[in-house]
């Protein structure tokens, strides 16, 4: 059985400590902006926001220099599971704080939901009037989109970025291998490299914003929500109220950031030559043919020209996984709350913000039934799956059918456990659906006229869906390792097996 | 290029069978002297004269390629379904052919699902026909995967042969084959006796026993009551149970059950003890939940839930109450456990427990992966490594299973059907369990349904029971494209 020796052996916590104390620190950081923010507007919530940050300077001080002083940095296999799903799940328990000592969250399942949410970018909420939320908490979750979007495990990697073993380890098991963009052969360089199209992004995405019109910190919130494919919203009736400009900006950036963040990095550095692949036009496909299905089935069914548009922005909502909606003035029909579904199933790209299956899962996933067939007919001919001119191994496809079968469980498991919470049934699988592939508001359900008030449901189906969200984000392998036996066995016991 | 004369020539003999079948028909039409008489006689001369005019007209030939062997399986299911559809169309006037065709497929894929509100006022000579064809379908559906699909290619990893006739595994000959649809045809005619028999025991009319169980054996569910299974007996629900619990394990293992061959039956016992343990875990689960959650006495709802859990993992669709007014989780979970399915090789649809099995074991194989990166860790069954060409096929029939679900479920939607029903129709088509949620649910019916959304159904029903790949492959371009090798 386990004794405490072994679980020294096993998880090195002097290392556990240092990691979620630096990740703490850098809370602490994005907390100034909206403390600032709630200094200058004067709402009485300063306090609060001072306490937060108070709060989390201390604990990042305590967890990583006294705590996490001697760490020991070797991340093998399993324990870079384990971090990763410690940091997800510790870290959002603790942001939560700020919505509890605010009072904006009814109670700690609210605040919890909130905060898990955001930091998976998600979305959903269960603030049902955004716009009443006080303007540095509003700053604030939009904030924890844009951290959770780059992911927990970059922050680390660039904190240790002198770190030569484990690190790859660490941003492998928060991408589950292989799916992260390689954008240089050195991880530092790569990740250096993503942050910069980042943050370009979120910059050029603010100032679109602004110069149509809109106001600062709104300008903030939506290209913070939009560039991590979160979806927190400013207000209770999605962007409906925002003028078309803004929408468009925000269309396209939906597309923008579903794509790989290799991709992105070559189109902002103007390398046009280097902007292909096969996932990119996959990608383009989808989205195209959705947008043309959509549009004929909705002017079929008797609505104006504007259908294109509302199918163009539902559905670049919906590939990339961000979830924003805009309010149809009449019902609009459920024919395209079908094409959603599949997409939010679906998901994004690859080593883009997204969640979901991802593209290039279900792209292998294609092409390797494709080559099943072609085995069939030619017995003798070997075929071997190829993206980018690359073969991939039947052992990385062999993962990909396991993740795809993981998923689908998870998914229906979710579902369950949400009928159980008191939903009803489609509600559950929308519900689960889009939590899991980190949508959060899809426009599916306001296709299906659902109420996507979150605080209606039970705390039973709150926290469903909070290890939905989760399992979608960290693509559930590290999710699982935590509750695999295999994990929990020695080194040394398994050598001599 | 295809070999039409081939195709033709094979049409021929199951075309035969049909007309056959449906002249069984005369035999109620004429007991009950409901005046259908003549059109069942027109109707089955017609499709036997049809069938027998393709078999003089063409001569036997020989199959080189390999494309016209799915091509004959895939139309011969579509071809019955038509001739099938013929009697629906004569005996009920006002039926649309979507209608007719929807009938005629969910009963010849064993599916279940129905567009008849009120079967009752059906002639006698037509619910016969529906009952026939169920079991027809059911008995296919066994050729299929023991005897056809083995040898195109698809499903000849020893998934089902292995165990059928002992030792050999892969490369059946025409002889062993032979055996096999025969040795098959006995367990399933004796299966079939037997509890039409067991039913006369049980004090119940033999046109109702014959209709129940070539229904139930067949894991179909058409019933020639409007409220199904509901207003039996207690102990004539057990039996039932256990009717539909038989047409859920592999027909190989019946067969070395009968004929006392105990070491064959070792190969199939994890399923089957997987098998087991579902269809016990979930009766006492919704026997709970109806006793505790919906107040029913403990007999009440032990009968029922046994009954309606058996009834979904086998996915027949025999009902004992209206599932869709239960309670909600544990209509959901129906509708999940109705995805697993029974074991391979028998009647049942669904992704069958040895699909299950082997997929969740590669989970497990892939999370170890990545701890032991160079270890030798194959997916087992039976404690015997699996072959790496079946756990391939594993994965890619799943894959195509869900891709085909999904999108069935966005086709509906499109074609104007609401979320809950294209759900549930989806599953039930595919799965073959029948009955929907929602309207489609219970003991309603798909006759809401628009037309195109009933050929969806149709065409996922199709689907379902060839396991997609047979079906899905005659979409691909290798299947028609030559590579210059032939």
């Amino acid at each position: 059985m386990l004794k405490v020796g072994h679980i020294a052996q096993m998880a090195p916590l002097r290392l556990y400590a240092r990691i979620l104390g630096i990740v703490f620190l850098v809370l602490a950081g994005a907390m100034l902006p909206p403390l600032l923010v709630s200094l200058v507007s004067l709402d009485g919530t300063w306090r609060a926001m001072f306490a937060s940050f108070l709060l989390f300077v201390l604990l990042g001080y305590l967890l990583r220099n006294v705590l996490g002083s001697q760490a020991d940095y070797d991340v093998q296999g399993r324990n870079s599971f384990w971090i990763t799903a410690m940091v997800w799940i510790v870290v959002p328990l603790v942001a939560s704080i700020p919505y509890l000592l605010t009072g904006v969250a009814r109670g700690f399942t609210d605040a919890a939901f909130e905060s898990f949410s955001g930091f998976t970018t998600t979305g959903s909420s269960v603030i049902s009037t955004p716009e009443q939320l006080p303007a540095g908490l509003l700053l604030w979750r939009s904030i924890t989109q844009w951290i959770g979007g780059l992911g927990f495990m970059l922050i680390v990697v660039v904190a240790f970025r002198k770190l030569k073993v484990g690190s790859r380890h660490l941003y492998d098991a928060e991408f589950s291998g292989a799916m992260q963009p390689k954008l240089h052969p050195r991880l530092a360089e790569s990740v250096n490299r993503m942050l910069r199209v980042y943050v370009l992004m979120t910059a050029l995405m603010t100032v679109l914003l602004l110069l149509s019109g809109n106001g600062l910190l709104n300008s903030f919130c939506l290209s913070f929500s939009t560039i991590s494919t979160g979806g927190f919203m400013t207000s209770s009736n999605g962007l409906t109220s925002m003028s078309g400009m803004t929408l468009f900006v925000v269309a396209f950036f939906m597309l923008f950031s579903g794509m790989n963040m290799a991709l992105l990095y070559n189109i902002l550095t103007f390398r046009w030559r280097a902007v292909r692949g096969d996932e990119f036009k996959y990608y383009l496909l989808v989205f195209g043919i959705s947008v043309v299905v959509a549009t004929v089935a909705l002017v079929a069914a008797g609505n104006g020209a504007e259908s294109f548009c509302y199918s163009f922005f539902h559905l670049a909502s919906t590939v990339s996984t961000c979830g924003f909606f805009i309010n149809r003035p009449e019902h609009w029909s459920f024919l395209v709350s079908g094409i959603t579904f599949v997409l939010m199933i679906v998901g994004a790209c690859s080593g883009s913000t997204g969640s979901g299956l991802k593209l290039k899962r279900v792209m292998i996933g294609v092409r390797y039934v494709r080559n099943y067939f072609s085995k069939i007919m030619h017995p003798n001919a070997v075929f071997s799956v190829v993206v980018d001119g690359e073969r991939i191994p039947l052992a990385y496809i062999k993962k990909v059918f396991a993740f795809i079968f993981l998923y689908l469980c998870f998914f229906a498991g979710g579902a369950f456990l949400l009928t159980l919470g008191g939903e009803n049934i489609p509600d559950a699988v929308c519900f689960a659906v889009s939590n899991m592939g980190n949508i959060g508001p899809s426009p599916m359900m306001n296709n299906l006229g659902m109420t996507i008030d979150y605080a209606m449901l039970s705390d039973f189906s709150k926290w469903t869906l909070v290890v939905l969200m989760l399992a979608g984000r960290i693509e559930i392998f590290a999710l699982l390792a935590l509750v695999s036996p295999s994990y929990y066995r020695l080194k040394r016991e398994l050598n001599f097996r | 290029m295809l070999n039409w004369k081939a195709i033709l020539r094979f049409l021929g003999v199951p075309l035969i069978a049909e007309g056959c079948a449906m002249l069984l028909s005369l035999i109620p039409a004429l007991h009950f002297s409901d005046g259908t008489a003549l059109s069942v006689l027109v109707t089955g001369c017609f499709t036997l004269c049809c069938g027998a005019l393709l078999v003089v007209l063409f001569d036997k030939s020989s199959v080189t390629d390999r494309r016209t062997p799915f091509v004959m399986v895939v139309l011969l299911w579509i071809v019955l379904a038509l001739f099938g559809s013929i009697p629906f169309l004569v005996l009920v006037p006002e039926l649309g052919f979507a209608d007719a065709f929807f009938e005629s497929m969910s009963g010849l894929t064993s599916t279940g699902a129905t567009i008849f509100p009120q079967v009752e006022s059906l002639p006698a000579s037509l619910l016969f026909w529906r009952s026939v064809m169920q079991w027809v379908g059911g008995f296919g559906i066994i050729l299929l995967v023991l005897a056809i699909t083995p040898s195109l290619g698809i499903n000849k990893y020893s998934l089902y042969t292995a165990e059928a006739s002992g030792a050999d595994n892969t490369g059946k000959t025409a002889t062993s084959m032979g055996a096999t649809i025969r040795r098959m045809l006995w367990v399933y005619l004796l299966l079939t006796t037997f509890f039409v028999v067991a039913f006369l025991l049980s004090g119940m009319q033999f046109w109702d026993a014959v209709n129940l169980v070539f229904a139930n054996i067949s894991s179909g569910g058409f019933s020639i009551y409007n409220d199904s299974a509901a207003s039996l007996t207690s102990a004539q629900q057990y039996l039932l149970a256990l009717t539909m619990f038989c047409s859920g394990i592999n027909f190989a293992l019946v067969y070395s059950f009968f004929t006392l061959k105990w070491k064959r039956l070792k190969g199939k016992l994890e399923q089957f003890s997987f098998y087991l343990f579902l269809c016990v875990s979930v009766s006492l689960f919704s026997s709970c939940v109806l006793h505790f959650r919906m107040g029913d006495s403990w007999s009440e709802a032990l009968q029922c839930g046994v009954l309606q859990s058996i009834s979904m993992l086998t996915t027949t669709g025999s009902l004992a109450a209206d599932t869709t007014l239960w309670w909600t989780p544990l209509a959901f979970l129906f509708v999940l456990l109705s995805l697993c399915g029974g074991m391979a090789g028998s009647t049942t649809g669904g992704l069958k427990i040895m699909r299950v099995m082997i997929l969740m074991r590669n989970v497990r194989t892939t999370l170890s992966d990545r701890l032991h990166p160079h270890a030798v860790n194959p997916v087992r069954l039976n404690g015997k490594p699996v072959s790496e060409d079946l756990v391939k096929n594993v994965m890619v029939t799943t894959f195509v299973y869900f891709a085909v679900l999904f999108f069935s479920v966005m086709v509906l939607m499109l074609c104007g059907i609401n979320a809950t029903e294209s759900i549930g129709a989806t599953v039930g088509c595919i799965t073959g369990y029948g009955p929907g949620l929602g309207l489609s649910g219970g003991f309603g019916s798909y006759m809401g349904f628009t037309v195109s959304a009933k050929f969806v159904c149709s065409f996922v029903m199709l689907m379902g029971r060839l396991e997609c790949l047979t079906v899905l492959i005659l979409f691909s371009r290798a299947f028609w494209k030559d590579f210059g090798l032939r």
